[in-house]
């Protein structure tokens, strides 16, 4: 019964929180790209995980809204964005964004975003530190640590029971059932599908970027790092990698919390990357 | 009418709990339960069979490719095949086949089937696949790139035994500065092209714009045959020109005893065997194998395929396999041989731990009472009911 509380509840801040985000679709060199954006200020770009979550105006997108100009793009291939035929590889996805930006007059932003959203950061900010205020990375592959291999995802893929015990520190709790329901619609099948799809084209046969880590010492703006401190899909120990090889970055763990801090502990997540983003 | 003997060469020791305690009999399915011991006699067994269908007087024998699994072990069927060159005098070789885009190079399909056609005088058919899903998660290749790096090393292999080498090729996947296979194949232009598909009209679509030869895998409902030859046709008449029956064939396992009875007594535990353990995970399918669209269709056919089937009846009625006396057995070929309209019947009986004289017994059965009989029907009369 509680659970189902908490649902409806969260449901309407999903309701309540939809005014606030506005659609858009540019085209940045033929890839039709859709993102949704609001707010004033410093432009902060949310990248988003392979959930795709950025489909709507999520009530923690709303939040930040209140403080920063939000841009919550869907990358090339997923959602309505166009452009996978482009995408072969992770820094392909990079400099997908660097033209983004560039259609949009951004000479610097504030970068951040979730598991896949953070590697997409994290090569971005290599590659242009001029380019990046703020940068902070959660819950992000991208890296290689010996001895943790990462969770395996597309072994689980059809089970909505397992991959709800992969990414969350509580598989029963309400938000693990409202993120991965038991009995998806078609279009939300065939959303999945292709996010995956996505994801498998950057990761298939290398779940990492054998440069990165060598690379990330060129990232020259102040870093945050936030980690599920529960996180079976990229564990703490790729929080502490990304902190040994980027300069003066700070490593936050949330405790009783999983792959997807933005739904399973919402308000320290927001909290901690505002803070972090307007000091 | 033709018809080849097909050999998956499963692993028939699989413990009597797999079912409880192994989620997949693909992949990720501990290699400890091999035995290499047995594994010989295993093979030893598994090739004398195939030549015994040679001696038996079937129009071909067929290997196929799996990798890291007990459903079939032939990760290089080309190894058997090379084999068979050598034990068998008449029937053709039909590797079906090798799945191009694990091949790093693809040339090594080129060379390695040149090679068996040479061996073989010319009796290869040339079998090409994009493999299935689990052999994604096995070999790691990407994908969301198998159908394109499939044609690309199609185009490469067909061009390699076609035009004189060396030659440059360069294409998004592939770029070779020299391509100059040795040896060259034996039969002029190409060994014939077989593609095996399950039933996606994309593939459909391609087999008959190409003139190749399409192969419905077994294990579907008959109604999944049905719809897959009508659409052959009509992709046929499309580009072009009416399909050749021996461009159409069907796979099915077929199993004859002495009596109806019998031939279901010494059957059907092999085939719930083979159904409940070494299909077991085959369905695995990684993201961009396929389309969204197809793939939500696969999963809304499941109940179409012989792994959601629970009873004797089911297995009847969808014609998921041919069991029965010699009479019976002739009969169900004749029906469905004429109403499919196809020039080619892919049979096996080695479903799962079918005893090897039991094999052999069926295959005798199958090859002196019923194909002299059903060997005769006319294809111009299989057209003509479609």
């Amino acid at each position: 019964m509680l659970k189902l509380f908490k649902k409806l509840k969260y449901g309407a801040r999903v309701f309540l929180s939809k005014g606030g985000g506005q659609e858009e679709t540019i085209d940045v060199h033929g890839r039709s790209t859709v993102l949704l954006h609001g707010g004033e200020g410093t432009p902060f770009i949310y990248l988003h995980s392979t959930l795709g979550e950025s489909f709507r105006w999520l009530p923690f997108l709303q939040t930040w809204s209140k403080s920063f100009r939000v841009l919550a793009p869907m990358h090339p291939g997923f959602g309505k964005s166009g452009g996978f035929d482009q995408i072969d590889t992770i820094e392909d996805m990079a400099f997908h964004y660097v033209e983004m930006f560039d259609a949009l007059g951004f000479e610097e932003v504030i970068l951040g975003g979730v598991s896949l959203g953070g590697w997409i950061a994290a090569e971005f900010a290599v590659r242009w530190p001029e380019r990046v205020k703020k940068l902070w990375i959660a819950d992000a592959p991208g890296l290689w640590v010996e001895n943790t291999p990462l969770g395996d995802l597309f072994r689980i893929m059809q089970d909505r029971e397992k991959l709800r015990e992969l990414l969350f520190h509580d598989p029963k709790g309400h938000m693990a059932g409202l993120v991965l329901e038991d009995n998806p619609d078609e279009e939300k099948m065939l959303m999945g599908y292709q996010s995956l799809t996505v994801l498998a084209r950057l990761v298939w046969e290398r779940p990492y970027d054998p440069k990165l880590a060598n690379r990330l010492r060129r990232i020259a703006c102040p870093t945050l790092l936030l980690w599920g401190a529960n996180d079976r899909l990229v564990p703490p120990a790729y929080g502490e990698a990304y902190k040994k090889h980027i300069p003066g970055a700070e490593l936050k763990l949330i405790g009783s919390c999983g792959h997807l801090p933005m739904f399973e502990r919402e308000t320290e997540f927001v909290e901690a990357v505002t803070k972090f983003c307007q000091d | 009418m033709r018809y080849y003997f097909f050999h998956l060469m499963p692993w028939p020791y699989l413990p009597a709990d797999f079912d409880t305690v192994y989620d997949s009999a693909w992949i990720w399915l501990p290699n400890s339960l091999y035995d290499p011991v047995r594994g010989q006699e295993l093979y030893q067994e598994y090739i004398n069979t195939l030549a015994y269908a040679d001696e038996l007087g079937f129009d071909g024998i067929c290997v196929n490719e799996h990798h890291q699994n007990a459903y079939g072990l032939m990760p290089s069927p080309n190894v058997i095949a090379g084999a068979l060159t050598q034990r068998t005098k008449k029937a053709k070789i039909a590797v079906i086949g090798n799945a191009l885009p694990l091949y790093n190079p693809p040339l090594r399909v080129a060379e390695e089937f040149a090679m068996l056609d040479v061996l073989s005088g010319g009796r290869l058919i040339a079998g090409m696949v994009i493999g299935g899903g689990p052999e994604y998660f096995t070999y790691q290749v990407n994908p969301t790139h198998a159908r394109e790096k499939f044609r690309e090393a199609l185009d490469l292999i067909l061009k390699a035994w076609t035009e004189p080498g060396p030659f440059l090729w360069n294409s998004k996947h592939y770029h070779f500065r020299y391509v100059n296979p040795w040896p060259r194949p034996l039969q002029k232009p190409h060994p014939p092209i077989w593609i095996p598909g399950v039933g996606s009209l994309e593939t459909i679509e391609f087999v008959a714009q190409r003139r190749y030869a399409y192969m419905g895998i077994p294990y579907f409902h008959i109604d999944v045959f049905r719809r897959v030859f009508a659409q052959f046709r009509e992709a046929c008449e499309k580009a072009g020109y009416t399909a050749r029956p021996e461009q159409m064939g069907w796979g099915v396992p077929i199993y004859v005893a002495e009596t109806d009875r019998q031939a279901r007594e010494e059957f059907e535990p092999q085939l719930w065997y083979f159904v409940k353990n070494l299909l077991k995970g085959i369905g695995i399918s990684p993201p961009g194998y396929t389309s969204a669209r197809s793939a939500l269709a696969i999963i809304k056919n499941h109940k179409y395929f012989l792994y959601t089937q629970k009873t004797w009846d089911d297995i009847e009625k969808g014609v998921y396999a041919i069991v029965g006396s010699p009479e019976t057995v002739r009969q169900k070929l004749e029906q469905y041989q004429k109403e499919l309209g196809i020039g080619v019947v892919l049979t096996g009986c080695q479903t799962g731990a079918l005893p090897h004289e039991l094999a052999r017994k069926s295959m005798e059965l199958l090859a002196r009472e019923v194909l002299p009989k059903t060997r005769g029907i006319k294809q111009q009369e299989a057209a003509a009911v479609r």
